[in-house]
């Protein structure tokens, strides 16, 4: 069974994200921020991230710098509030190696459809 | 068994069609729907005319099953939202709403192979909402927004009548935000003629000034004091105002001197003292201001004000020789602002006074040829530093 990661300082999402791709026969983690999702990162050995730009204390882009430290192959996608080409840190994500957007209010298919494509690459 | 919520609900969508804001509606309605109707969690897409899609506005129910508010959208593709908005709704299942469970059912039945793949696309879409039931509301045609609601916490069904009932309020909730919707777009409009007209007025006066080009300026600067003046009386609240005195007040102060237009341009540019004759033809600018305005009857208090802002309160002035309160209130501030001004401005004939002087002019001029009341609040103005 695939496992995913959920990054985001909101609770709400992260559990019906949780209960979203559960429903989709994924094993689901959540963090509720940077510093758990890199403890996460290391115990549960995800198959993809999907992590929030915006939070609070360590925000997404700064995780991100840090996952990738540690693994460059993983799949991480970004969950923005704005549109990539609208949203100037998102040059900065894609320097360091982000393998996808979405941005909120996102549609819940798409998300489905990024993250399964990500994991057949 | 009645429904305990229906009256509750009924009421409130009815009052809520004349108020605008359909939000405080929608918020209640699906807060009801969560603790009368006792469903896991519900949630209500909205229309959003400006990024063309349907966006999960408001959003109830249990953490984990309910969809985060904003955080879900649907384009027109969706295959949920073009199943309501090209009324498939109508054409396929006949009753204006999607309960999971009967098409569940009719699926297994034969069906159009068409209509199958449509209703398992739209399915998918329920499923991924949690949705059991899904409300369409419409305004005429246009889909304005969907009603979704999970399982209820019982594990019932939900009753024929119920479901008709939420159909009922849908339409009321479309009215509401179609009224709602109006409301705002009559307001923006009139904003916008305002403003349309304010700039109209701004261009009017700016034509006196290219004919009078000693006064270059002179209108904005008595616009702007007239305008501090008019804020200090509506403050101090010793003189009865219209609603609309201030927008009047400005309006009339940028026309003051419209009626220069009807007076000859030598006359308004003599580099010396006017001989009796030139000056009689001076004194008619009110009055040609006020018959150039006059037809626009919405401004009958600004054209007063343009006709009388010549008065002084002693009765010696012009056109008509009004005193004390029977210059009207805007023509008064207009005086003070537009002597002021003059005072404090060259002219070919002689220099500017110091502002000093020319306030201490005006102080002594009150009650002579200025409103004591329109002197004070400018008197005040000057203490604080503000002219």
């Amino acid at each position: 069974m695939q496992k995913l990661l959920i990054v985001d300082d909101e609770l709400d999402v992260q559990e019906f994200a949780a209960n979203f791709f559960r429903k989709r026969k994924f094993e689901v983690v959540t963090a509720g921020g940077g510093q758990q999702a890199l403890e996460l990162l290391e115990k549960e050995r995800p198959s993809l991230i999907l992590l929030d730009i915006k939070m609070n204390g360590m925000d997404g882009i700064e995780t991100l710098a840090h996952i990738r430290e540690r693994a460059k192959e993983i799949p991480v996608v970004m969950v923005t509030g704005k549109k990539p080409e609208e949203d100037e840190s998102c040059k900065r994500c894609t320097d360091l190696g982000i393998s996808g957007y979405i941005h909120k209010p996102l549609q819940l298919d798409e998300l489905e459809r990024i993250v399964l494509s990500l994991l057949t690459k | 068994m009645s429904i305990d919520y229906k009256k509750e609900l009924e009421s409130a969508a009815k009052s809520m069609i004349l108020v605008h804001e359909p939000d405080i509606l929608i918020k209640m309605i699906a807060r009801m729907m969560v603790q009368k109707v006792k469903v896991i969690h519900t949630g209500i897409l909205l229309h959003d005319e400006q990024k063309n899609t349907y966006i999960l506005r408001v959003s109830r129910g249990s953490v984990g099953t309910r969809v985060p508010q904003e955080f879900a959208r649907m384009d027109y593709n969706n295959p949920l939202i073009s199943f309501f908005r090209e009324r498939k709704d109508k054409e396929i299942l006949g009753n204006g709403l999607i309960v999971y469970s009967e098409v569940k059912q009719l699926l297994r039945k034969r069906i159009h192979p068409q209509a199958e793949k449509i209703l398992n696309a739209v399915l998918y879409q329920m499923d991924m909402l949690g949705a059991v039931v899904c409300i369409p509301s419409y305004f005429r045609e246009d889909l304005l927004g969907i009603l979704f609601l999970g399982r209820k916490v019982s594990g019932r069904d939900f009753k024929r009548r119920e479901l008709d009932f939420f159909v009922a309020l849908a339409s009321d909730v479309a009215m509401a935000i179609r009224n709602a919707t109006l409301f705002k777009q009559l307001q923006d409009e009139l904003a916008k003629r305002q403003e349309l007209f304010l700039n109209t007025t701004i261009s009017l006066s700016a034509a006196i000034e290219a004919k009078d080009r000693y006064t270059q300026g002179h209108t904005t600067r008595v616009t702007n004091l007239c305008l501090e003046i008019g804020k200090r009386l509506i403050s101090k609240r010793d003189i009865r105002l219209d609603s609309n005195f201030l927008e009047h007040l400005h309006i009339a102060a940028l026309l003051h001197d419209i009626g220069k237009i009807g007076v000859p341009e030598n006359i308004l540019n003599k580099k010396g003292i006017l001989d009796e004759e030139e000056w009689q033809k001076m004194k008619q600018h009110p009055t040609i201001g006020s018959n150039i305005l006059h037809s626009i009857k919405e401004l009958a208090s600004a054209i007063e004000g343009v006709k009388h802002h010549h008065e002084r309160y002693d009765g010696k002035g012009y056109p008509e020789g009004l005193d004390d309160d029977k210059i009207p209130i805007i023509a008064a501030i207009i005086a003070v602002a537009d002597a002021f001004d003059a005072m404090t401005s060259d002219r070919p004939y002689r220099n500017a006074k110091s502002k000093k002087e020319a306030i201490s002019e005006i102080k002594q001029e009150s009650g002579k040829q200025f409103h004591p009341r329109v002197v004070s609040a400018f008197l005040q103005l000057c203490q604080e530093g503000k002219i």
